[in-house]
């Protein structure tokens, strides 16, 4: 069992590697691609992306043991060995095959939940930032009713309100309590953008509203709303994980990797490993979304002199 | 007198300004003609309402705070571009009127190849498919004058000079082959050499592809090269029109006169103020607050009181040409006495 576990951890790793590798001779034929990986920690932000995800998607190879498996229930809290890479819980769960099950949950809600927030955040802010008048007035009050209530009230209730809350309507909580920033950052972008010359004589060349917002001013915007996309999903993990701690986000038992530190963490005076790692996990992801948001911005503004 | 293309009677153009502390009056009573395949330019200083002259022929001025006075009329063809529905609109702009702008550095998406943004008026208003486009952009591309048109096409506005970029726009104006293209200010931002390559192309264009042009300038250099018939402007009105030839000979407005004599020329150095090239003293008024009477009058120097207190209709000029072709805003064409040096 035991090989076998090195074995698909050593294999996730290569896959991740190799999916590196292959992206960086690909894109290196382009300029923008060779900004991206002249980004300092684009490539290792890129890294650890493909290997949480690659161990995500092929979780049951991957895990040792089923997530909810309790091994012996007489000795919880085994230290990480080689038979438990990252020990068992106090529920005597193997820690990392529910990390490895956690990671699908976690980075699923993370993304999804980015991609219901930033549509309907880029659609706000473009049609805010375009006819302004009345439309603008009332999306920005609306949006400043959402930035002024306190988001993890506003969850902790609508979540308080449902036992055992389903994942979709998670998902559609956190990314429709997330999205008002973003409508700013692409009105404010929009409002820039349609003053421009480029806009005018795309008007008067014929093109129509729809036209000229989609194909001349968002994606004159599409570096900032990418940023703050890659930012984002780590701030939606974040949230989820927040959620999930205080026992209100992904019921128990199905591992995300917020409640895995809820459930080791007051263990963690005899059994740090339950809890840190998932933390670590958290913090690795995020940092990589990070990294690559950044190198995406590098790489995606085509004003940078090509090299 | 074949039928114009382009009809603009009493056009009227307001800016409601932020404090609502006034009105400008932008575009205020401006009346024009354009024939099919002739060049029509339009000559005034900054602000006196060529641009928006220009904007609200295609309706783009912004409103609020912009808006076209009701009674003003823009006729296109015969139909009346004012009350066209949006869709109709913009049917016509790119298509059967294009525009180029003055800034050929920021006209251009930034995020566009230039073929893309050549093929989208293509794509727009005939329909072609992306692969035909892009051939129709290298046409364009080649057809401007820009070498290597099929590997320029796929590069993007800033890989280019500012007069390859120029050449772009034209290229993007001329793909549908408008019936008129009105060119705001097209070399105003280019260097001299550039801007006669330019100008030159426009020519070449407009001869083969016969369509007309309203050259927008400030530049009395670029109407006497270009132009047929010249409009000059002075705060949102037409104070003088004329064959291009008529009025370089015989400016009657005060105010075309002044310019004239405001540029540097080879062949006559001005004798006048001691060497000094003429100026027109004073300023253009502002839009909120046009002077009573003849709007030139504070800075006219044969003015008299019949010039503060009415402002004067656009006079014939006659002088043998055919009646109507030179026509002049200023009370002086009924009392040519007065035009005598001031003292």
């Amino acid at each position: 069992m035991s090989v076998w576990t090195w074995l698909t951890l050593g294999g996730a790793a290569v896959l991740a590697l190799a999916v590196v590798a292959e992206l960086r001779r690909r894109l290196q034929t382009s300029a923008r691609g060779r900004r991206f990986f002249r980004h300092p920690t684009a490539a290792l932000g890129l890294f650890v992306l493909a290997f949480f995800v690659t161990i995500a998607l092929a979780a049951p190879v991957v895990a040792p043991y089923p997530p909810y498996y309790q091994i012996d229930i007489g000795h919880p809290n085994r230290p990480p060995s080689a038979q438990f890479l990252l020990g068992t819980d106090p529920f005597s769960r193997d820690v990392w095959s529910r990390l490895v099950y956690g990671a699908r949950v976690s980075l699923g809600i993370g993304t999804l939940a980015m991609l219901v927030a930033a549509t309907v955040g880029t659609a706000v802010g473009a049609v805010s930032g375009y006819f302004r008048r009345w439309v603008d007035a009332t999306l920005m009050r609306l949006v400043d009713v959402g930035l002024a209530m306190p988001r993890i009230f506003v969850l902790l209730m609508a979540v308080a309100l449902w036992e055992h809350i389903a994942l979709w309507a998670l998902v559609l909580l956190i990314g429709l309590t997330g999205w008002f920033g973003t409508s700013r950052l692409v009105r404010a972008e929009v409002l820039s953008l349609r003053e421009r010359e480029f806009v005018a004589a795309a008007r008067a060349l014929g093109a129509g509203a729809g036209r000229v917002i989609f194909r001349h001013v968002l994606p004159n915007a599409a570096a900032p709303i990418i940023v703050s996309g890659a930012l984002g999903i780590g701030n939606m993990m974040l949230l989820e994980a927040g959620l999930s701690f205080l026992g209100l986000g992904v019921p128990s038992p199905a591992p995300s990797w917020g409640n895995m530190i809820a459930d080791g963490w007051h263990k963690m005076a005899v059994a740090w490993w339950s809890s840190t790692f998932p933390g670590l996990a958290i913090s690795l992801v995020v940092m990589a979304l990070n990294a690559v948001g950044d190198a995406l911005r590098d790489a995606l503004d085509p004003r940078r002199e090509a090299a | 007198m074949t039928e114009p293309l382009l009809r603009v009677r009493d056009l009227q153009t307001y800016f409601v300004t932020e404090q609502g502390s006034g009105t400008a009056r932008a575009v205020d009573g401006v009346s024009f003609e354009v024939q099919p395949g002739e060049t029509l330019g339009i000559v005034g200083e900054s602000g006196c309402g060529k641009t928006v002259t220009s904007l609200s022929i295609l309706r783009l001025i912004p409103e609020p705070p912009g808006h076209i006075r009701p009674g003003s009329v823009i006729e296109f063809e015969g139909r009346n571009l004012l009350t066209l529905e949006p869709r109709e609109l913009r049917a016509i702009r790119g298509n059967q009127i294009a525009m180029i702008f003055q800034e050929p550095m920021t006209s251009l998406n930034p995020v566009f190849t230039v073929g893309d943004q050549i093929a989208e008026a293509a794509i727009v208003h005939q329909g072609l498919s992306r692969r035909v486009a892009r051939t129709r952009a290298i046409d364009m591309l080649r057809l401007v004058g820009i070498a290597d048109p099929e590997e320029r096409v796929d590069h993007y506005p800033h890989q280019m000079s500012g007069g390859m970029r120029q050449r772009v726009m034209i290229g993007m104006a001329l793909v549908c082959h408008p019936k008129l293209l009105i060119a705001d200010e097209p070399t105003t931002a280019l260097d001299v050499t550039i801007q006669a390559q330019i100008l030159e192309l426009l020519d070449r264009l407009q001869a083969e592809l016969g369509m007309a042009v309203m050259l927008i300038t400030h530049d009395l250099g670029v109407v006497a090269g270009s132009a047929d018939r010249v409009a000059v402007m002075y705060a949102g009105q037409v104070v003088e029109q004329a064959p291009t030839a008529a009025l370089f000979a015989r400016p009657l407005h005060p105010y075309t006169e002044g310019l004239l004599a405001s540029v540097p020329r080879l062949d006559a150095p001005p004798a006048r103020e001691h060497g000094r090239l003429h100026s027109i003293p004073g300023q253009v008024p502002a839009a909120t607050a046009w002077p009573d009477g003849c709007r030139f009058h504070p800075r006219c120097p044969y003015a008299w009181e019949r010039c503060r207190a009415e402002m004067p209709p656009l006079l014939d000029a006659g002088g043998g040409a055919e009646p109507g072709t030179h026509t002049v805003r200023c009370w002086l064409l009924t009392e040519p006495r007065r035009r005598t040096p001031h003292p």
